[in-house]
């Protein structure tokens, strides 16, 4: 303070003197006409105005007009102004410094505003080329904060984000910003310009993020607001490429899992193609009945354990939802007829009663796999039930899915095992040793059924018989005429 | 005298063991590869009648070495392989293979399979044409000898085999299992993926333009059906 003052009385005296140099010049040396002497006082504080300011050229227009006056306007050697035309000297080089001075200052004051908003507007610049560098969210977050005091120049910055309810402080501990004030949600900025204190919510496209506080010298509140704005993206930004990357991680351990299980589809069926492929061949030769009969328990072996080893696989996949569907608009009819033609040899002493509802919509659909959902329900049907028994394939349709449903006049399910019969390697306690089977057949229905979007679920009573359905989702827009 | 003699290309083995031994047993001449690479040296050098190839060989695969056989040479190749989905057989078949057979198998049924490769419809069927002749197809079914727009191509026994029927019952629709049973043997008729892949075969050989045939046409439902659009003899 005290510096400035003595700077503008120095200045002040200068542009005195300066003056005093021009009368004394015109005085003196060169002999020119009065107007010469005063346009060129007019230029003089003109420029001290300009380049000075209003107290230097108000003194100075002073200093001129008496000077002027004293040494050439007649009477010389006197102040007094005999001509009135004088004073209009004097208020014209009074109404010049103030006006100069003023635009002058108009103009240093854009030009200073200009320069801050370069600044801040390179500020931002470079915070926003600092955020394409940063890494993961947390250190993104804590660059961000040093970053940001950096660039701006501010004192302190503090960030707390809401994604992980961390607070990350850079700068000094001026203890200006309290925790809670970083953790309250807030709609708007709080600027506190005689404290220097500045909260600013930050969000992106209306989800808060978090709230940045500054300390120390503030920049404008579209500059804060911009910061805040470029905070969130780059916080936003590391999110998304944490995530990314997690998402790559997951998807090379999925692609070395079906590595995985392509090897060991292999690994486990060339010993058993060897195996089938001997036994089959000494089959096919004449044998005593004994011998036949052994290898015909290895060659039945053999079959059941590759169908072992098919479910397990299907159901590795089906858990690792690596189930390949290819849906193509379905007519369960179809799939009910080839599932019927497959396993016609076993149905041979059962009534089959088929229930189509007229009109069925085409489901969305793997024909495959439907069909292999199809002849596990059946294959459990005439395993669980008394040979002879009917068996009733139904397919209606209702909310935008279609249910088929196959029933059975067996023993029935007790509720305790209906809750878990669709439980992987589940097996019903009666017949558990009683007759063949994984226990994998329904739970890999269930796999298959829910990757096409549907339900699979039983209704029994005990004693009457069950009735297993599936559901899958109708195609839309398309019938099957 | 020798039932044929076949290439087993398998890198298993144990595989090889049981196929020489099955084999032999019913009088085929056996050699055997290790894997694709060796499966094309050998084929050049013993001429086999038929391949069985396996599908997962490290190195050259199954397909490769399909593709790989089929460009020098017309022999039946049957594809083995653990893989039973109808992608993987297609894929197969695209790749030049005949016939394709899942592992573990029966032998029985391998050998019925390897015996409808290597039979061969007569040259000169009783009820069939000798010769067709259209403004750019020749084909010419005693000496097994096809040229479109006057260029000879080449096409497959299975191929053939198939033309030559669908040109036998030219103007009737041909259903899929009488395709099927009549060009591969009668253990087949469920492998309508068979004749989707060698009709597409046919048709880029000899069809002006193949998505829109004018002698192998498309009957929805049914078959497929040879338009006799020139002078049957």
């Amino acid at each position: 303070m005290r510096d400035s003052r003595i700077r503008r009385a120095l200045r002040v005296i200068a542009a005195s003197a300066i003056v005093a140099l021009v009368i004394a010049f015109y005085f003196r040396v060169a002999s020119v006409n009065n107007t010469t002497v005063a346009l060129t006082l007019l230029l003089v504080i003109f420029g001290i105005s300009a380049w000075w300011g209003l107290l230097e050229a108000t003194i100075a227009s002073l200093v001129a007009v008496l000077g002027f006056n004293y040494y050439f306007l007649p009477p010389i050697g006197t102040f007094e102004v005999q001509d009135p035309q004088n004073w209009v000297a004097l208020a014209a080089f009074l109404v010049t410094s103030v006006m100069a001075n003023q635009l002058s200052a108009r103009a240093k004051r854009r030009t200073r505003e200009a320069v801050d908003r370069r600044r801040e507007i390179e500020g931002l610049y470079a915070l926003s080329q600092s955020l394409l560098l940063s890494g993961s969210a947390r250190t993104a977050s804590q660059d961000l904060v040093s970053r940001v005091v950096r660039i701006l120049g501010v004192t302190t910055v503090a960030f707390h984000t809401r994604l992980t309810h961390e607070t990350f402080r850079w700068g000094p501990d001026d203890a200006l910003i309290s925790d809670e004030q970083l953790q309250t949600d807030r709609d708007e900025a709080l600027i506190d310009r005689s404290r220097g204190v500045a909260i600013v919510p930050v969000r992106l496209g209306g989800q808060a993020l978090g709230n940045l506080g500054l300390t120390g010298p503030l920049p404008s509140e579209a500059v804060l607001n911009a910061v805040a704005y470029l905070v969130a993206i780059g916080v936003e930004r590391a999110r998304t490429l944490e995530e990314a990357s997690r998402a790559e991680a997951a998807r090379q351990s999925e692609v070395l899992k079906s590595a995985l299980l392509d090897a060991l589809a292999h690994d486990f069926r060339t010993p058993l193609t060897s195996i089938k492929a001997a036994v089959t061949s000494l089959l096919g030769q004449p044998r005593p009945d004994a011998e036949r009969e052994l290898m015909t328990i290895i060659n039945e072996e053999a079959d059941r354990l590759n169908r072992l080893v098919a479910e397990v696989l299907e159901m590795v996949r089906i858990e690792a939802g690596k189930l390949h569907l290819e849906k193509r608009p379905q007519d369960v009819s179809e799939v009910i007829d080839a599932t019927l033609a497959e396993l016609k040899p076993l149905l041979h002493d059962r009534p089959v009663e088929v229930r189509l509802q007229d009109a069925l919509p085409a489901a969305d659909a793997d024909f495959d796999f439907v069909q292999q959902v199809l002849r596990q329900l059946l294959d459990n049907a005439l395993k669980y039930s008394p040979s002879g028994s009917p068996l009733t394939i139904s397919a209606r349709a209702g909310e935008g899915r279609v249910v088929v449903s196959v029933a059975d006049r067996g023993s029935g399910i007790d509720e305790q095992e209906q809750l878990r019969i669709f439980d992987k390697f589940f097996r019903a306690r009666e017949h558990r040793f009683r007759l063949p089977g994984t226990g994998m057949g329904l739970a890999i229905a269930k796999g298959i059924v829910e990757a096409h979007g549907g339900r699979i679920w039983v209704t029994s009573e005990p004693g009457q018989g069950s009735v297993f359905s599936f559901s899958l989702p109708v195609h839309r827009g398309e019938m099957v005429s | 005298m020798s039932a044929g003699k076949i290439l087993v290309v398998d890198d298993d083995p144990q595989i090889r063991r049981v196929m020489r031994a099955t084999l032999v047993g019913h009088k085929y001449e056996v050699i055997e590869a290790r894997n694709g690479e060796d499966a094309l040296i050998r084929i050049s050098a013993e001429i086999p009648d038929l391949v069985l190839l396996d599908m997962n060989m490290p190195g050259l695969n199954g397909l490769e070495t399909c593709q790989h056989l089929r460009s020098g040479s017309d022999v039946p190749i049957i594809i083995l392989s653990v893989r039973n989905s109808e992608k993987d057989k297609v894929a197969a078949l695209d790749a030049g293979a005949d016939d394709y057979i899942t592992k573990p198998f029966g032998m029985e049924e391998l050998l019925a399979r390897i015996r409808a490769a290597l039979r061969r419809a007569p040259t000169s069927p009783e009820s069939g044409p000798h010769s067709v002749a259209t403004a750019d197809l020749q084909i010419d079914f005693d000496t097994r000898r096809i040229h479109v727009r006057g260029k000879e191509t080449r096409l497959t026994p299975k191929e053939f085999d198939l033309l030559r029927y669908l040109v036998s019952q030219a103007g009737k629709p041909v259903p899929h299992r009488e395709l099927l049973q009549a060009v591969w043997g009668p253990d087949y008729g469920d492998e309508p993926e068979y004749l989707r892949v060698f009709i597409n075969q046919l048709r880029k050989k000899i069809e002006p333009n193949p998505a829109k045939p004018k002698y192998i046409l498309t009957e929805p439902w049914v078959g497929y059906r040879f338009a006799a659009g020139g002078d049957l003899g």
